[in-house]
């Protein structure tokens, strides 16, 4: 497999590391009544066939982490951005 | 000057010399470039703009926005990641540079010194390209990979950070895998002969 | 004997010069352009091998890397390779194979007797025979099967020859060099396109080489070298011969394996035996060619019963032929070309029988032309065991007539090689038109041309090579001119193929690899089996070296009808990678031996060899284990080595740990949140323990980190977990916190940083400090950094930390000074009695102060089971905060750190015992934890150890029973503190 690193350029897969599900949003840890919220974060995943939305880490590369979009049938990738795009426009 | 010795990385690794085909020209040629100036930049949050300007008219050079290298008054810098590059310079050696871009750039990236950290060698040579392809995965051909291209990705399960200059291909691996990198260089460069110059 | 098959003046292997070789000890001799195959038939051997389970004598069925049977050990003493094929063996100068699996040998062969009990033999024979009892099988069974099947041995040798890997990309790939390949080839590279083109063979060509054809009015063998010739001139071209494209994966990834050196005596020197290539290309053109289909009939495998268009390769190419008597028998048109070129070869055809239900005027005609007879109907029997003598052939009327014969050229049509098309999942389909299977979906970028797509004859090969080269190009964004070969007219009406002759004589071999007879495939109906996957499990139809390449589809035709379904709708097997085998050694190229992973030396490994330290693999690095001296054993160097660090000072390279440079603004805020406790208000000048936890609540790492300024972290990591913290930390940055100025870059090899402990350290480094720093207890207090300069100038950062639990300094130096330094250190260190001290001495003393290492940080353990669940802030966010309170990570019950003294001092507590109540059964209901470390400490004269217990901290006094029935050993020990030493940390601080 090879994925298509948006700095990089494509690279091939043992260069990239995988960590899962990147639709899941970290809940707030100071939110004593966030339990539910917490168990499906740490423990939860969904297991689609077809498109999934994961996250990889260019590690053999520039280490950008990154949002892969790929067909878990057919391994095709779709999309690639920065994990990070648009951090510059985030609240302080 | 301290009255510690300084060891190239190299040093107790490689020694001058031809290897491997000892028939005709040597296909490689490696030389060490040791006691160079190496340092990362990372741009601080919201000065890409404000780093790119002052690198400009602190070293004369365009910062690139992607994997590869532009060229100033003494100092190269290597796109490696989104907002971060690799500086190189023979005329601020060792943990000089680091120092420099550190003071100059200040507020505007943060800086730091890889000058120990890293064994840089250059490679040339008819058959550079058939020997680096037996451990980088990434195309080098040379309209692709054109002057002053560069890569960081993995040779042999080493990383390495490779730049084009010229006709030559610079590399740069952890200093503490010299020894190993060396072992894949001498083995693949076996075929064309391979001239070690210190 | 001399070459008694060899046909004077025709092929293509030099018949000026001769290659001597030898088989099974005979001495012969061949042509350079000869395979091993074709030599041997030069030299009228037929019988080269034994069957699999049967050990009945076999020959060459084919001229390709499709050969099931004729298998060789290839090679002498470490170079022996067993199952190679004869047929795509190039010949050498010295050349020295062997046949296979007979004893004592190839004509007397003992085992032979398992044809009589070939009933027995039928499939699925080992699952129903070797049942009970259990035992035997490993004892009895199984090495007695091992010995009596299986084909060649390997040498067990190591191998001597140097194996490499590398990597290409092109535009366009064109696998197989045969019609369609070369024409793909040209029309793709003719467009300025980068092409590559593979060939499995050491000529390009394929059936080009094999057939009396034309092409544009030159003969198919000169067309292809002008193919050949003008592909060679075009710079963007690379022709890759003797390479084998053997795995089609994601991305449009292809691996081969190019035979640098296999026909070559040895490699020569600096040159690989192998080379496995992973090459990435845009678009790909699939010219892998088709494989003859042999006719299944009784007593199919003979030797001297051979493939019709292998028959043809051996006469065209390489100016042999295969006997001297030959029989044709095929259920098509092309086959009859078997005929014409053995006739015009001289060889005598005494038949060409025809098993369609209807005669064909046109196999008449042929018979005609080359004096033989006609005959519509099949065979009936075959007579010869070490070598085909005679076939018994009926008539459609019944009529039976012997016809001796040497030579029994049998096909049943065409498959298409689609292999390398069903890599990634794709499915064949049936083509009724063809009654073959043809490529299906193909993966993104792949055409297939040729007769791998079905395009059997030679103008379809040209013209849809051609086209599929032209469209990859353009493809790729590359501008081809027109075709210039019209797509060709259907050539008559196909015809229904002959699978298989049910009325003939003797065992009907399908498979002959896997000696898979009609009886077998039948007999799996009968017992259920329906997928020809599961078939190929409970048969072995199909498996080894070859995977069925001639017996597949004929296995699924006789499966179809055992099972009265349409051949269309039962398919094939799935194939898989490598298409043809694959040498471990092309697989692990570089990466064998002391390469197999690379090695990270420490700064002062130079050193450290020098004073002849033991080394021990930490990671990728290679760490100093400890620093024997003469007449030492292990546990006096370690002992020596902790009482002169905590008496006098010690020094140890801990450059391996993790350094990670932390900046930026919100560099504090950051580190709170990565850390279970607070760094922001750390004062600068000043270093902090921290421990991180998983999201999840459970401890990951811990290290120290110093506040070098104001926006400036200096992290450290444990050596193992370097990388992984460093991902972690990148993942927070980019992924939780963009939000956050932050910067992060491991600084791990830059700093070369040495640890000097001992009541004495104080007085080594101010002596390489330069005058004017000051480190006095007072302005340099435990747990202070700095920045200062020693040797005369050089840059050193200095961290009072200590993991031996001695007033202790850490001191770090640009790594291309470490050397430098170490030396130093020693000098200066000379008259306080320094002695460096290795790994296992730190371990010994972080155990006996309590520190938590690798084996506490096992991935269970919470920050309350490692003593540390006050440092978790209640205030802020951090990392595994929400998760880490829960109230099971927390409850006193849980196990948590202690130490262990045994009540003998003398009794060691093994790392990985259990422990149980002083008076418990030692068994899972009453395990209360587990040992995690041990060590001798020389200060207390006794083993201790740190454990997990559960309830731990409450209990100390309590005795508790260390229990490791692992290695049938138990004692008991009194639960204490872990802190065995300095409990209040007063030597840290002096």
């Amino acid at each position: 497999m090879r994925i298509t690193c948006p700095y990089c350029g494509a690279r091939n897969l043992e260069e990239f590391t995988y960590r899962g599900d990147a639709t899941v949003k970290r809940p707030d840890s100071l939110d004593e009544s966030a339990t539910e919220a917490w168990v499906d974060y740490v423990y939860l995943r969904k297991n689609p066939a077809g498109l999934h939305k994961e996250f990889w880490q260019h590690t053999g590369g520039c280490h950008a982490w990154l949002e892969v979009t790929r067909d878990t049938t057919t391994h095709e990738i779709v999309a690639v951005e920065l994990a990070s795009k648009g951090a510059e426009h985030k609240e302080r | 000057m301290s009255e510690l010795q300084s060891l190239s990385a190299f040093d107790g690794v490689s020694a001058a010399g031809r290897y491997g085909n000892p028939n005709g020209t040597a296909g490689v040629t490696l030389t060490e470039r040791a006691n160079l100036g190496l340092a990362t930049l990372e741009v601080r949050k919201g000065q890409t703009v404000a780093l790119a300007e002052k690198v400009q008219a602190m070293y004369g050079a365009a910062l690139p926005v992607g994997p590869v290298s532009a060229s100033g008054t003494g100092v190269r810098f290597v796109g490696i990641a989104p907002g971060q590059w690799f500086a190189v310079s023979e005329t601020l050696p060792n943990e000089d540079l680091a120092g420099d871009l550190a003071t100059k750039l200040q507020g505007l990236a943060s800086v730091a010194d890889h000058s120990s950290g890293r064994a840089v060698m250059r490679l040339e040579g008819p058959a550079v390209r058939d020997v680096l392809a037996k451990g980088l995965a990434v195309d080098i051909d040379p309209s692709v990979f054109i002057d002053g291209a560069a890569a960081l990705t993995n040779i042999g399960h080493i990383g390495v950070l490779v730049w084009r200059d010229d006709e030559a291909f610079d590399l740069t691996v952890f200093r503490s895998f010299a020894g190993s990198f060396y072992g894949w260089l001498q083995a693949s460069a076996a075929e064309f002969g391979i001239d070690v110059v210190t | 004997m001399s070459q008694i098959n060899r046909l004077t003046g025709k092929g293509l292997v030099d018949h000026s010069k001769t290659v001597s070789f030898q088989f099974d000890g005979q001495h012969l001799e061949g042509h350079p352009g000869d395979t091993l195959a074709s030599a041997l038939l030069a030299n009228g051997i037929r019988l080269v091998g034994r069957s699999f389970k049967y050990h009945r004598p076999r020959g060459i069925l084919t001229a390709g890397s499709e050969e099931p049977n004729a298998l060789v050990e290839l090679r002498t003493g470490a170079r022996r390779e067993p199952n190679t094929r004869a047929t795509t063996i190039e010949l050498y100068d010295g050349l020295d194979a062997a046949s296979q699996n007979r004893w004592p040998s190839l004509r007397y062969d003992l085992l032979s007797i398992n044809q009589l009990a070939s009933p027995v033999l039928s499939a699925g024979f080992y699952y129903k025979t070797f049942m009970w009892p259990a035992s035997f099988w490993e004892k009895l069974y199984e090495p007695m099967i091992r010995r009596a099947a299986g084909l060649g041995y390997p040498s067990k040798q190591t191998d001597p020859d140097r194996y490499e890997k590398a990597n290409a990309f092109c535009d366009v790939l064109v696998v197989g060099g045969g019609a369609a390949g070369l024409s793909a080839a040209l029309a793709a590279a003719r467009t300025g396109a980068c092409v590559i083109l593979c060939d499995e063979d050491f000529v390009l060509g394929g059936r080009l080489l094999s057939e009396r054809g034309e092409i544009d009015g030159q003969s198919t063998q000169d067309w292809a070298k002008s193919a050949v010739a003008e592909l060679e001139s075009l710079p963007r071209c690379r022709i890759m011969r003797r390479t084998t494209v053997f795995g089609v994966y994601d991305g449009g990834t292809y691996a081969a394996v190019e035979r640098v050196s296999d026909h070559l005596p040895e490699p020569p020197a600096h040159a690989p035996r192998q080379r496995l290539w992973r090459i990435v290309a845009k678009q790909s053109v699939i010219c892998a060619g088709g494989f003859e289909r042999p006719i299944v009939f009784g007593d199919n495998d003979r030797p001297g019963v051979m493939l019709a268009s292998a028959v043809r390769t051996y006469v065209n190419r390489f100016g042999v032929t295969p006997g001297r008597n030959a029989v044709i028998f095929a259920d098509n048109h092309e086959a009859l070309r078997t005929a014409s070129d053995l006739a015009d070869a001289g060889v005598t055809v005494r038949a060409i029988v025809d098993p369609q239900p209807q005669p064909s005027a046109t196999a008449e005609q042929v018979a005609t032309e080359t004096g033989a007879l006609y005959i519509n109907g099949i065979i009936d029997a075959v007579s010869g065991a070490y070598g085909i003598k005679s076939v018994r052939i009926k008539d459609a009327q019944g009529a039976s007539k012997t016809i001796d014969c040497d030579v029994l050229a049998v096909s049943g049509g065409w498959n298409p090689a689609l292999n390398l098309t069903t890599h990634l999942g794709g499915k064949p389909k049936w083509d009724n038109a063809l009654s073959c299977l043809v490529p299906g979906d193909l993966p993104p970028g792949m055409r297939v041309a040729g007769a791998a797509a079905g395009q059997f004859s030679l103008q379809a090969c040209l013209a849809s090579g051609e086209a599929a080269g032209a469209d990859s190009a353009r493809d790729c964004g590359f501008s081809p001119s027109a075709p210039s070969r019209p797509a060709p007219t259907e050539d008559g009406s196909p015809v229904a193929p002959v699978w298989y002759v049910p009325s003939s004589r003797g065992k009907a071999f399908v498979d002959f690899q896997n000696d898979v007879a009609v009886s077998d495939i039948k007999l799996a109906a009968r017992e259920g089996f329906r997928v020809p996957d599961h078939v190929k499990r409970y048969t072995t139809l199909g498996m080894a070296t070859d995977q069925g390449k001639t017996s597949n589809l004929n296995g699924a035709a006789l499966l179809a009808e055992a099972t009265g379904r349409h051949l269309g709708a039962v398919g094939s097997t799935t194939f898989r990678p490598p298409y043809t085998p694959v040498a471990i050694g092309a697989l692990a190229g570089h990466h064998r031996g002391k390469d197999f992973r690379p090695t990270r030396l420490a700064p002062s490994h130079a050193w450290a060899v020098e004073q002849g330290a033991v080394f021990v693999e930490a990671g990728a690095w290679l760490r100093a284990l400890m620093f024997p001296k003469p007449g030492e054993t292990a546990q006096e160097t370690v002992d020596r080595e902790v009482a002169n660090t905590r008496t006098n000072v010690g020094v140890c390279d801990v450059s391996t740990l993790g350094k990670i440079d932390v900046q930026g603004s919100d560099a504090g805020t950051f580190l709170d949140r990565v850390y279970i406790n607070g760094f922001s208000k750390l004062a600068v000048g000043k270093t902090r323990y921290g421990l991180m936890l998983r999201e999840d609540g459970f401890a990951m790492d811990d290290g120290t980190t110093a506040r070098l300024a104001e926006n400036h972290f200096f992290m450290t990591t444990t050596t193992a977990n370097a990388v992984k913290v460093s991902q972690h930390l990148e993942f927070c940055q980019q992924v939780l916190w963009p939000e956050l100025d932050v910067q992060t870059v491991s600084q791990t090899e830059q700093w070369a940083q040495f640890a000097v402990a001992g009541p004495k350290s104080r007085k080594i480094i101010e002596a390489l400090l330069d005058s004017g720093q000051d480190i006095s207890n007072e302005a340099f207090p435990y747990m202070a950094c700095g920045s200062f300069t020693a040797c005369g100038g050089a840059p050193a950062r200095i961290f009072r930390l200590s993991f031996s639990g001695e007033l202790a300094y850490e001191i770090g130096v640009p790594a291309r000074f470490g050397d430098g330094l170490i030396r130093t250190i020693m000098r200066a260190g000379a008259e306080f009695g320094i002695g460096p001290y290795g790994t296992e001495a730190l371990g010994v003393m972080r155990i006996e102060k309590g520190h938590a290492a690798g084996p506490e940080l096992n991935g269970q353990t919470t920050a309350h089971d490692l003593g540390l669940g006050r440092m978790m802030s209640k205030k802020k966010d951090f990392i595994g905060r929400f998760m880490g309170q829960r109230e099971a990570l927390n409850e006193a019950a849980r196990a948590a750190i202690v130490g262990l003294k045994p009540l003998d001092p003398k009794m060691r507590i093994n790392a990985g015992a259990h422990l149980v109540k002083r008076d418990a059964v030692a068994n899972a209901e009453n395990d209360q934890g587990y040992v995690t470390s041990q060590a001798y400490s020389p200060e207390l004269k006794s083993f201790i150890g740190l454990a997990m217990l559960s309830d731990g901290p409450a209990r100390y006094g309590e005795v508790v029973k260390v229990c490791d029935p692992l290695r049938d050993y138990e004692t008991l020990a009194e639960v204490c503190s872990p802190h065995f030493i300095d409990p209040e940390g007063e030597r840290l601080r002096v």
